[in-house]
């Protein structure tokens, strides 16, 4: 018998019994939907965890001095970080940023006409990387600027808004605890969520200007530091940056083997790891759950299947007694489970993509619809065809024929 | 039903003609078949040495376990003997792996059976065309051989009537016409009118009568003696035995 026979008689035995036929397939119709639906699911939530973990949130440590520390009379305080602690973390392999910060908060800035309260900070050029906010017009500190310490500043967008009613400042004088800065540039909101006085209102000013001018110097180191920020490049291992942090640290504050840091480094890339593996454990959960459905169908469809067989017996008596050979009636029933799941296969697909797309528009959850997480779906569903198929085709063609033509 | 429109051209009928009454077509030589139940033995068949020449029209009689249908499923080869010989057109059916068995029953034997057996919710055409379906290579004109073998039956305008839209012994005429269509060596007929009413079977047994005198070598199993009337030989079966094997005078006449 033709290949294409077979096929036709497939699927005239399926198309003879609809009812059956259809609550058959709904099993595997349900469990392809599911399937699909849930990987579409897996994959946005895989993209969303990447992005997250590729954000620069994640990618930030803190470093500040251990203030626990300063309690205990036995220990020595906390040191201060200094500028050439920057630099040297700066050189760390992988490192995308790394600034320091004199944090000043709440200082009145001022135009002729006009003041606003805000927050002063003494920082490098890397500040503006570490935030991940762009200079909206004019230019970032330079070097050149703490080096040569120029009364220049960057100020937010919501200063700029605030002390100049949006217009251009660019040349414009501020003035900060009296001190008259030229207004250099202005950068746009943070994209980091961490932001130590970056908020809407902050001007930035060089380092040395700032400490040196404004906020004042520490009385044991020239060059201090509020805090550091490190943040590593896009795929870099965080933690080795981190171990070649507290060699460099340990090293500058001349802490012997074994002591206890008296700075900590903080980051927040352990909590979203962990809400990352939740993300996929959650997947994995869902296509797991779809693959049961599918299991449950298969089971259903093979139910069906041996009743047909049976149903059928003095059929297959028949057309074993006019020549077919066990191989005929074996692919007769398997091509007939196959047909009926490759058919539950395209409902439960569409079913599954129209399911989740309304799912991605009601619960906002991002979804990916790709081909291979199609593919994988209906592969499941032809694989149930095959697997559950195979018994009860094999009963079939195992039938004696005259046994078969007596059955009732 | 019997005076139905035949071809009257006898050169391109789907039926196979004797070229010589006197060969033996089917020869069984201490044909012997053991049922196993549990500790005891059946013997179905116990040495039987038959022979049935082409173009014959044989009738095989007989109460129930006297072994006719075991007789039947060896001729049929649909099963093997325990021991002995079943040669079927010069064939040794006891030795056929079960591949062979099923392209054997495809291309040699035409089946008809009691119950009809035909595929419900199959048109006629379809149902008779089902043989021609398992043959390799499927022969291109199956549909007008199944056509054919229709209208030697008397069913030419019912083609495409289902079994359930047809009389009893309309079905039974599809299923001759299924049995014909792939050009058999024999037709195998077991109780043809065991389902049918007195003057039905007449019909069925006209026909079949009719066939014969075309050359097509016909076996019937049947426990009535009205039908065996219609064979030019009559075998009677007892207990695996040959009882008695005559030929009938008014038949062959």
């Amino acid at each position: 018998m033709s290949a294409l026979s077979t096929l036709a008689l497939a699927a005239s035995s399926i198309i003879e019994r609809p009812l059956r036929s259809i609550l058959t397939s709904l099993g595997i119709v349900i469990g392809v939907a599911a399937v699909y639906a849930m990987l579409a699911l897996g994959e946005g939530a895989k993209k969303q965890v990447e992005e997250s973990l590729n954000s620069i949130n994640t990618r930030t440590m803190q470093v500040w001095q251990d203030w626990g520390r300063r309690r205990s009379s036995q220990s020595r305080p906390a040191m201060p970080f200094t500028e050439q602690d920057v630099k040297e973390l700066r050189a760390i392999n992988g490192v995308f940023a790394a600034t320091g910060t004199l944090t000043g908060r709440s200082y009145t800035i001022a135009t002729a006409s006009n003041d606003v309260s805000g927050n002063f900070l003494g920082v490098d050029p890397d500040q503006l990387k570490a935030t991940g906010g762009e200079m909206v017009m004019g230019e970032n500190i330079s070097y050149a600027d703490i080096e040569t310490r120029r009364p220049v500043a960057v100020i937010s967008e919501g200063i700029q808004r605030r002390l100049f009613d949006g217009q251009n400042p660019l040349g414009q004088t501020i003035k900060v605890n009296n001190i008259a800065f030229t207004v250099k540039g202005v950068t746009s909101k943070p994209d980091s969520d961490i932001s130590f006085g970056n908020d809407d209102t902050f001007v930035w000013a060089p380092i040395t200007v700032a400490r040196e001018r404004v906020l004042g110097g520490n009385s044991f180191i020239q060059n201090h530091v509020s805090n550091i920020r490190v943040v590593g490049e896009i795929g870099t291992n965080l933690d080795t940056i981190e171990e070649e942090m507290n060699i460099i640290l340990r090293r500058s504050r001349d802490l012997k083997v074994g002591a206890p840091p008296d700075y900590r480094i903080f980051s927040s890339r352990g909590w979203r790891q962990k809400a990352a593996e939740d993300t996929k454990a959650l997947s994995f959960l869902l296509a797991a759950m779809g693959a049961i459905s599918l299991i449950v169908g298969g089971v259903g469809v093979m139910n069906i299947m041996l009743v047909s067989v049976t149903e059928r017996t003095r059929e297959i008596g028949l057309r074993m007694a006019l020549g077919a050979k066990k191989s005929n009636i074996m692919s007769q029933f398997l091509t007939e489970a196959l047909l009926l799941c490759i058919l539950s296969g395209f409902v439960g697909l569409a079913a599954g993509f129209y399911a989740s797309k309304l799912a991605m528009e009601t619960m906002d959850v991002q979804l990916v619809f790709s081909p291979s997480v199609a593919l994988i779906s209906f592969g499941s569903a032809l694989l149930i065809g095959v697997v559950f198929g195979f018994l009860p085709a094999r009963r079939a063609a195992k039938l004696n024929p005259i046994e078969a033509l007596r059955h009732e | 039903m019997a005076d139905a429109v035949l071809p009257e051209d006898g050169q391109d009928k789907p039926v196979t003609k004797g070229t010589s009454r006197n060969t033996a077509l089917i020869s069984c030589r201490d044909l012997t078949k053991i049922y196993k139940m549990g500790q005891s033995e059946v013997r179905a068949l116990d040495g039987v040495d038959l022979d049935i020449m082409e173009g014959d029209f044989v009738a095989i009689i007989g109460s129930s376990g006297s072994g006719k249908s075991t007789l039947m499923n060896m001729l049929g080869a649909l099963d093997q003997p325990t021991s002995g010989i079943v040669t079927i057109n010069g064939e040794n059916v006891g030795t056929m792996k079960s591949k062979k068995l099923a392209q054997f029953r495809n291309r040699t034997i035409g089946f008809v059976f009691q119950q009809f057996q035909l595929l419900p919710k199959k048109s006629a055409r379809k149902n008779v065309e089902l043989p021609l379906q398992y043959r390799k290579p499927k022969p291109p004109d199956a549909r007008a051989k199944a056509r054919q073998a229709l209208e030697l039956v008397g069913l030419g305008d019912r083609t495409d009537h289902r079994p359930t839209e047809l009389s009893g012994g309309q079905q039974q005429r599809v299923a001759i016409a299924r049995a014909l269509a792939g050009e058999p060596k024999v037709l195998l007929a077991d109780e043809p009118t065991g389902a049918l009413d007195s003057k039905t079977s007449e019909d069925i047994m006209a026909l079949m009568t009719e066939l014969n005198q075309k050359g097509i070598t016909i076996i019937v199993i049947t426990h009535e003696d009205e039908v065996a009337a219609y064979a030019q030989r009559v075998i009677e079966f007892k207990d695996g035995h040959i009882i008695s094997d005559r030929r009938n005078d008014v038949a062959a006449a």
